[in-house]
Formats: structure tokens, sequence, C-alpha cells
């Protein structure tokens, strides 16, 4: 069980966009995708709060992560991002837009 | 607004000098522990903005210096050049438009304000186009400009946001964020963080108007037009003229912006919904260009510029924008003239009195402390 909890804000709008996603619910290749972009960033390694220094219209990024024995949640920014988490919230953001 | 760190705003030095002779043991204590703590501040500071020099130096040039680099989808910055000063245009739209807009902004402070570029020094303009896929946002990294496509990776049905380059206002916000950074650096939070935003969104929108050479009562006073597909219900992202009013859309909702501090927005998000309450200071900015007529960049905007670059500071808020802006307009016009009525006009009309006693400035807060006032 994978459950990931997306939230964007700020931004030069300033708007929300959320999405919840259940890996349970995914095709098995797209579940597994998901699954080595957390592995690749080393989420549940990741320290919480990585939004300072705040960059203007930069937009942040909630990510929370729930699996069968661990939860970890990460704040980040467009400017502060580490690189290996970046594939992972390009692809947030992407699903989260499909929402609309 | 619950008041951060009042005490580590900048208070005249001798002021806690003199608290700290003449006062009793324990304002002494706490003037001297203040002394102590900005001094820190101002040395880490003059640290940062000399690291910043450093940084910048190699990118250093005399006057106007742009290149614009493709990230080609990717976010890896800068990205690959793909045009730099003197260069013919190129055949992608977003690359010459981040040249073209980049070039308008520094003319508007080079010939309007006597500024060279960004830091007052000639720094090179870098931008970055085409960041990352499906990128609904442009931000300024504290070095350079960057810019997304929008959903212009989607079927042209689905679309909602076209390239952000597409409007010469939010280019000249961008760049306008460099400019604060050098100046009042206001902190990117609360009242200070959407003065940060007004800022941004006066001189962007000056640039767009000085482009078009439109008067204050001609202009549109709209931020980011023609960044919506025609799929979306509204005229651009904002309405300093009107705040609330840019769009009312089915997917994207209702422009969340106040134009009164009677709607000033309590929010976590947004670091305190900088983009939604900057509208209060946007409207006052207009109403004051309206009211003096003409073109806004030169009185309103000589007004906002002088308060950006001389007067405010990281922690300011509304009502000390006010008092400054109307300061400035004294000093710039003489006190009691036209000019200066305008700006008190300008916020009275979002609720603002000039000299009012919302006691959220520096001063009250140190006076305060010391037991000096309520």
């Amino acid at each position: 069980m994978t459950k990931i909890l997306f939230e964007r804000t700020g931004g030069f709008m300033g708007r929300k966009v959320s999405v919840t996603i259940d890996l349970d619910d995914l095709p098995e290749e797209q579940a597994e995708a998901l699954d080595e972009m957390l592995d690749e960033a080393d989420f549940f390694e990741l320290p919480a709060d990585l939004t300072k220094p705040a960059i203007p219209d930069a937009f942040t990024y909630n990510i929370t992560v729930f699996s069968d024995n661990e939860q970890h949640s990460v704040r980040v920014s467009d400017a502060t991002a580490p690189d290996n988490l970046r594939p992972l919230l390009e692809e947030l953001s992407n699903q989260a837009r499909m929402q609309r | 607004m619950p008041h951060r760190h009042s005490i580590l705003c900048i208070t005249p030095p001798h002021m806690l000098k003199e608290i700290a002779t003449q006062g009793t043991d324990a304002q002494r204590e706490v003037a001297l522990r203040t002394i102590d703590v900005s001094e820190q501040i101002r040395t880490q500071r003059r640290t940062a903005l000399e690291m910043m020099a450093f940084m910048g130096a190699r990118a250093v040039r005399a006057g106007k210096q742009r290149i614009v680099y493709d990230a080609k989808n990717g976010s890896k910055l800068p990205g690959t050049e793909a045009r730099k000063e003197g260069e013919d245009p190129v055949s992608d739209d977003a690359v010459n438009e981040a040249y073209d807009g980049s070039g308008i902004t520094y003319d508007l402070f080079s010939n309007v304000y006597g500024r060279d570029s960004i830091d007052g020094n000639g720094l090179r303009l870098d931008s970055t186009v085409h960041y990352q896929k499906g990128y609904d946002n442009a931000f300024w990294n504290g070095q350079q400009m960057v810019y997304g496509d929008g959903d212009e990776d989607l079927p042209e049905a689905q679309r909602l946001f076209n390239r952000f380059t597409i409007a010469l206002d939010i280019i000249g916000h961008e760049l306008t964020h460099g400019v604060t950074s050098y100046e009042a650096n206001l902190a990117y939070w609360d009242q200070s963080g959407a003065l940060n935003e007004s800022m941004s969104d006066v001189f962007g929108s000056l640039v767009k108007q000085y482009q078009r050479q439109q008067s204050a009562a001609d202009a549109d006073w709209i931020i980011g037009e023609g960044l919506f597909t025609a799929n979306v219900n509204g005229t651009g992202i904002r309405n300093m003229k009107e705040p609330g009013t840019a769009y009312d859309d089915p997917v994207l909702g209702k422009d969340p912006q106040p134009g009164h501090m009677d709607n000033y927005v309590k929010t976590i998000e947004d670091n305190g919904g900088v983009h939604i309450n900057s509208g209060i200071p946007n409207r006052a900015f207009y109403v004051t260009a309206v009211e003096l007529g003409g073109y806004a960049w030169e009185k309103a905007g000589q007004i906002w510029y002088k308060t950006l670059t001389d007067k405010l500071s990281e922690r300011s808020t509304f009502q000390e924008a006010a008092d400054l802006t109307f300061a400035a307009a004294g000093e710039l016009y003489g006190a009691g003239s036209l000019e200066q009525n305008a700006v008190k006009k300008g916020w009275a009309e979002v609720g603002i009195t000039i000299g009012g006693d919302a006691p959220t400035g520096c001063l009250p807060s140190i006076l305060r402390i010391f037991g000096l006032a309520n």
C-alpha cells in the first residue's frame, strides 16, 4: 500500500492545486514508475522542510507519502528541490493539472 | 496580523544606544541584546551582498546586456544559450519575447529612473525559457528569470495557460523582484511579501504602459493579459484597478484579491497570501496614478521608486509603505503638494490613513518592548 498526497501552492498566480494518488488504483506500470521516483529521491530520508530561502513566485510543494510501515512529509520549492526529487514533482504536478 | 521578529527590524543604532545608556537596568539589557543581534544581522547582510557582488562580477558589464537560455523542457539552469545581446531574432517566440521584454524593462529603469539594470551596476539580465514541461509559472530565482511554457504541451481544447513570456508585464514583474532584492529586500511573507509582490506588479505594469506610451487613464491595469487561453473566462491574472475581478472561471475559480483592508485575507498558504493581499497596495498605486493623470511612470512611478530604493526595509508593513510613499512624495514634490495629496488619496481608498494609528511599524514595537508605549 502506498498513497501520495500532493499539494502545490504559491506561484505567480498564488493558486493551489492538489491530487491524491493511491498506487493500488493505478495500472501496474504507472504505480511502478512512481515507486521508482520515490526510491530515486530517497524520499523517506529527505528533510521535512526544504523551503528556505523563500523565492519570489516559485511554487511550494507539499508531498506526504503513506506506505505500509512509514509516513513522511516533505515541503520544497522550485528553487530548493533536490535534483533527484524533480521527476516526481513534475509527474505529480502533471497529475494535479489533469484533475482540473 | 501576527508580528514576528519585531525587534529584528532595522532600528536606528543611535536610538538603541540611547536606551542602553539612559534606560533602566532591564531596558538596558534588552537594548544591548538587540544591538548585538542587529550587528550580527548587518554583518550577515553585508556578507551576503559581498557574495552576490562576487557571484555577479563575471556577469557585470556596462549598459544593457542580455542572454536568453533554453532549458529544453528540463530543470537545469540556465540551460543552452539561445540568443545574446545584439544578435538577431531567432525562430523561437519565447526566446524573442524574453529578450525583448527584458530589454524594455531595462529601458524603463534606465531612461526614467536612471538605474543601470537590476543591481544599479549593469548586471547582465539572464532569462531561461521552456523550463520543464507543462510548467504554469515564471519566477526569479535570485539570479535569473525562469519561464514555463504553460499548457502548450496539451491539446488546444484543454489548455488554460499560454507560455509565460507572452505578457510583457510578467517579464517586468520578475525583473522587479531582482531590483527589490538589491534595494528594500522585502521579506517574502505576510505584508512585506505582499509589498514585494505589489512592487513587481506596479513596475511590471509600468513597463507595459511605457512600451505602449499609454496614460494612466488609458491603461488597462491588467497583469498577465494574454496568459489565459480562450478556454478561460478571464482577462488576466490580476487587476490593479479593481482587484478581485481579473477572472471568474469554472475551473480556475474566482480571482481572490482584495482591494481594501476590510477584506484583507489571512492565510498561511502562498507565504501568507503574498499574491492575494498585494491587491491592496496595487490599487493604492492605481488610484494615485489616475489622480495625478498623465503617464503613470512619471510622477507616481518616481514616488514608488524612491520609496522602494530609499525608504522601505525588509519587514515593512502596508501602513509603513503608505507613510513612506507620502514622505517620498513630500521630498520630491513638496509638502502639501498635489502629488502628496494624490498619494494620501490612493491609500485612503484602500482603507489606510497616512500616519494612521495601526502601530505595526518598527518604532512603535521597539517603544512597546521598552514599556514606553501601549
